[in-house]
């Protein structure tokens, strides 16, 4: 068993964002062991946004915590090229007693930046997300998409960690937009893939929702559940037509889903 | 991959949702309007309370000793004022109260925190805490003058056994009641143990802090008067307590009500005065207006 989580060399840094090999997460001991993820094996490149797919207990979230080091794999190695990743939820999780500005100052600080420098560097975060002059604002006067918006500029923050400019940054996203009415989620969406071609960050982004994944992911993986494996994986090229693949993994994921009531029955 | 609307679509359409969503701008009233809705009622309280004391007095049910004239109250109430002797008294025990008060506050902060943070400590002393602060403080008053004497020791070790449980327990309330998500939050953007602490942990228990620093204070005042009814003596100077114990003394029924009426002014105004303004900065900052 070997378990690393040790910054790569950089030999193959200009290939790999994030890299499973694997990876296995079990829960517990003996006979109450609930095994999340089995032999999952992942590559993300530089700049990639891939979607990871999956009916629930399929350890999406399991996942994402492995890459952000919330959580240790049981066996199995996790390299990681990049900056501190940036982790989004699916609630906003701000500091109620913050103004959006300061939650964004806050993961600065904590990212190490400098403090001279850290208010222009919010409000330019702020700016992406197109907020700008509602530094001010706290969460409760903001709506839920403004709020989810000053979640993403912070934790695009957290990934401002002096020293670690060249790395490239790593966004970590569990259903974000899961909450959110379908016109914001539609928007936030447009938003991301914005703000994601600008950055050209890696994207690691969980979702149950086939067409969100459709329209966000480069790459999209399917996961079974109870353990979570990857099934299968899907190239989506700008030229493909995407209401077929929408169709053709829906049916995938209904199969996926079906082995479960066979099981259990 | 479907071809996304163009930018400036998307910001046009993510410009109108904010607009449109965003919760409108609580307007607050003028000021007149604010100092009517909250001075008039009480001060309709208290002239209703007068009136009725007047007129149970007027009927002369009771004898004058037993139930002296508002007037005669006020009387005393002015004669003390005057000869200074009111600011006095009133000093000593505020001064007391006070001191007492942020004493508890430097050893209930850390207690609560160590009580939250670490399992077996509240296991160990958890329910202590919390039965200490159904126990009277006026039970600890023979104890403590039979372990210190009659001095200022004495008066001190029983305010801070009445402030010091209820300002750790709430302390404990507000820290139990941070959602988990905000440390975890912390966590992922690299907040240490101690950050999180400083910066996370205790700001968001703040609310329940503040109410467990109130409570504390109104222990501690209601404590000091129980200790300075007992513990009566030349050199402890005259307090709130004292003058009252006086009162009974010399058989004064206006100078009792004058001093259970002081101490009842002091302890409403501190809270007024101090934590009033501080609980409502802190819950409006995070949008719980809904009680002010």
């Amino acid at each position: 068993m070997s378990v690393t989580l040790d910054q790569p060399d950089l030999a193959q840094s200009t290939d790999v964002a994030v890299q499973l090999s694997g990876v296995a997460k079990v829960f517990g001991h003996g006979r109450d062991a609930v095994t999340a993820l089995e032999n999952v094996d992942l590559t993300v490149a530089p700049g990639e946004f891939v979607c990871l797919l999956g009916a629930s207990g399929c350890g999406k979230s399991t996942m994402l915590n492995l890459v952000a080091e919330l959580d240790a794999p049981t066996t199995g190695t996790i390299t990681r090229n990049t900056t501190r990743p940036a982790v989004m939820f699916q609630d906003p999780a701000l500091m109620p007693w913050l103004t959006a500005g300061r939650n964004v100052e806050f993961a600065l600080r904590l990212a190490g930046f400098p403090r001279t420098g850290r208010r222009e560097k919010a409000a330019e975060l702020l700016k992406l997300v197109r907020l700008e002059g509602q530094e001010r604002k706290r969460p409760h006067e903001l709506s839920g998409g403004m709020r989810q918006r000053v979640a993403l500029a912070r934790s695009l923050a957290s990934t401002h960690r002096t020293g670690a400019e060249d790395r490239p940054a790593l966004l970590l996203m569990d259903e974000p937009f899961v909450a959110l009415d379908a016109m914001t989620k539609d928007v936030m969406q447009g938003e991301l893939l914005r703000i994601q071609a600008q950055l050209q960050s890696s994207v690691l982004f969980v979702t149950h929702d086939v067409r969100e994944a459709v329209r966000l992911g480069q790459r999209i993986v399917l996961l079974s559940s109870r353990p979570g494996r990857v099934v299968r994986e899907w190239q989506n090229t700008p030229d493909e037509d995407s209401p077929d693949l929408v169709d053709e993994i829906n049916a995938k994921l209904r199969e996926v889903i079906s082995t479960h009531a066979r099981k259990s029955a | 991959m479907p071809a996304s609307p163009p930018d400036a679509d998307l910001a046009a359409v993510s410009a109108g949702l904010d607009a449109l969503d965003a919760p409108a701008a609580a307007t607050r009233p003028p000021l007149w309007k604010r100092l009517t809705k909250s001075l008039l009622p009480p001060l309709v309280t208290v002239v209703i309370v007068i009136a009725v004391w007047q007129a149970l007095w007027a009927s002369a049910w009771w004898p004058e000793f037993k139930l002296p004239a508002p007037l005669d109250v006020w009387g005393e109430f002015w004669a003390t004022a005057s000869s200074g002797e009111l600011l006095d008294v009133v000093w000593t025990s505020v001064h007391r109260a006070v001191l007492g008060f942020l004493a508890g506050v430097a050893i209930g902060t850390p207690l609560g925190l160590i009580v939250a943070r670490v399992p077996v400590v509240r296991a160990a002393i958890g329910p202590l805490l919390i039965g200490l602060q159904s126990l009277p403080s006026v039970a600890w008053v023979p104890a403590a003058i039979l372990w210190f004497g009659i001095n200022d020791a004495a008066i001190y070790f029983v305010v801070l056994l009445g402030s010091v449980p209820s300002i750790a327990n709430g302390l404990v309330a507000g820290i139990d009641q941070v959602p988990p998500l905000l440390p975890r939050a912390g966590k992922v953007m690299g907040a240490g143990r101690i950050d999180a602490a400083r910066f996370i942990l205790l700001p968001a228990a703040l609310p329940g802090y503040l109410a467990g620093l109130k409570q504390g204070w109104a222990f501690s005042w209601r404590s000091l008067m129980a200790a300075e009814l007992i513990a009566i003596s030349p050199q402890l100077g005259m307090g709130l307590g004292a003058y009252l114990s006086h009162g009974q003394d010399f058989n004064d029924m206006p100078k009792v009500l004058a001093a259970i009426f002081l101490i009842l002014i002091v302890g409403v105004g501190i809270d007024l005065l101090v934590f009033r303004p501080l609980e409502r900065s802190v819950l409006r900052a995070r949008g719980l207006t809904s009680a002010l």
